[in-house]
């Protein structure tokens, strides 16, 4: 108990402390000093070209090559044609890429609607005092851990009917005919079950921070007033939780996204083009096909949606507050 | 320089891009941006609703060019058109 009430109080402390320091003195001291007339410095800025030199040379520069790319048939460095904006067409209505849009999309949406209610409901169970609640934290940790190749790797031996556990567990115990190398259900099952397998702790660590900074005396009041378990979750819990699902909503639906490596292990793509998610289409074509001008154009596509993603993302963690 | 294959087109818009941000710079060191809250209903000065406009800008072009033959010089137009009203309403 004493615990909760300490860290109601920090909380009210936080909140309470940064408007009162920024509001209150800033105006009378505004009003009191006159401007300052001695020449700012700004040489600090110089400490930051280190940066921005590793940046140009690692993000912006490739980036304009690919935007070069882009607008160009290339053969080899001389021998190249400018085509306009033809990949960025073609590209947009290839109903490979349209699919594998619309796949990636799903499978966004799918791993939002599973991960965030099972890791409410995971932080809702997990220890809130006690030698259970490290045991707790580093158990959800692990997954967190474990480098995304290792984790393909893992679920392709695991989900396997033949040596995996999983995959003889479904194959021999339960009766269930699995193959995710044949079966394009199994083959999205697999890669999802992965994806939950791998971030759902994460959620489960945001909602339980979240939970954990509910003050004490709000509980006390939903006891008095009789509230059920479910009443004091929708009206109390769920609603403190916002900041934190806002996060974990976004982190998960760019991350998702984005997802390459796993499935790459996993499933190759396949099969067919079952798992073929925009990021392992990307590369078949420009690692595999080598076929610069449409990947290049299918890049700068796939940035602006990431970019869009990230600005709301960026957008809805600054300013949420004001 | 050769192997980043650099088109015409290409140079002019990242040289107009680059004139762009100077001049955005340089606006900002004579006239710092003010903060203030439009349509998108949230406090953004000019350097925010440059970039959203961009973005604005751009994810027109990217659907015009994916929906429909008609010319890009419209299309064009209207992603100007659309960043210019985030720019000055936003």
């Amino acid at each position: 108990m004493s615990e909760t009430v300490a860290g109601g109080a920090a909380v009210a402390g936080e909140r309470v402390g940064p408007g009162g320091v920024a509001a209150s003195p800033a105006p009378e001291e505004a009003a009191a000093r006159p401007a300052d007339p001695r020449p700012k410095n700004n040489r600090a800025w110089f400490l930051v070209l280190p940066v921005v030199v590793s940046v140009a040379f690692t993000a912006v520069i490739p980036l304009m090559t690919v935007v070069n790319f882009s607008v160009q048939d290339i053969f080899s460095p001389s021998d190249r044609i400018f085509v306009g904006l033809e990949w960025f067409r073609s590209v947009t209505r290839d109903p490979e890429v349209r699919s594998a849009f619309v796949r990636t999309l799903l499978f966004s949406a799918q791993v939002l609607l599973i991960e965030i209610p099972l890791g409410v409901a995971l932080a809702l169970a997990m220890p809130k005092r006690g030698l259970g609640v490290p045991a707790a934290l580093v158990v959800m940790a692990l997954p967190l851990l474990i480098p995304w190749n290792v984790v393909g790797t893992i679920w392709q031996i695991f989900a396997r009917g033949d040596i995996g556990l999983g995959g003889w567990l479904i194959n021999n115990v339960l009766g269930i005919n699995f193959n995710y190398t044949l079966d394009r259900a199994d083959a999205w099952i697999t890669v999802l079950v992965m994806d939950v397998w791998h971030w759902t702790p994460l959620v489960a660590l945001l909602a339980y921070a979240g939970l954990r900074s509910i003050p004490g005396p709000y509980f006390q009041a939903a006891q008095i007033d009789g509230a059920s378990a479910w009443a004091t979750f929708r009206h109390i819990q769920l609603p403190r939780l916002r900041g934190v699902l806002t996060i974990a909503i976004l982190l998960r639906f760019m991350d998702s996204f984005m997802i390459f490596t796993e499935p790459f292990v996993v499933t190759g793509g396949g099969p067919g083009n079952a798992t073929s998610f925009l990021s392992i289409l990307l590369s078949k074509i420009a690692v595999g096909q080598f076929d610069l001008g449409p990947a290049g154009a299918f890049s700068l596509l796939y940035f602006l949606i990431v970019q869009i993603a990230c600005y709301v993302f960026f957008t809805v963690l600054t300013r949420a507050g004001r | 320089m050769q192997w980043m294959v650099w088109t015409l087109p290409t140079a002019l818009v990242f040289a107009g891009l680059a004139v762009l941000l100077a001049g955005m710079a340089i606006w900002g060191h004579l006239s710092p941006p003010v903060a203030r809250r439009g349509f998108l209903r949230m406090e953004t000065d000019r350097g925010d609703r440059l970039y959203i406009g961009l973005l604005t800008a751009a994810a027109v072009l990217a659907l015009w060019i994916a929906v429909t033959d008609l010319s890009m010089w419209l299309a064009l137009a209207c992603a100007v058109l659309a960043a210019l009203v985030v720019l000055i309403w936003g």
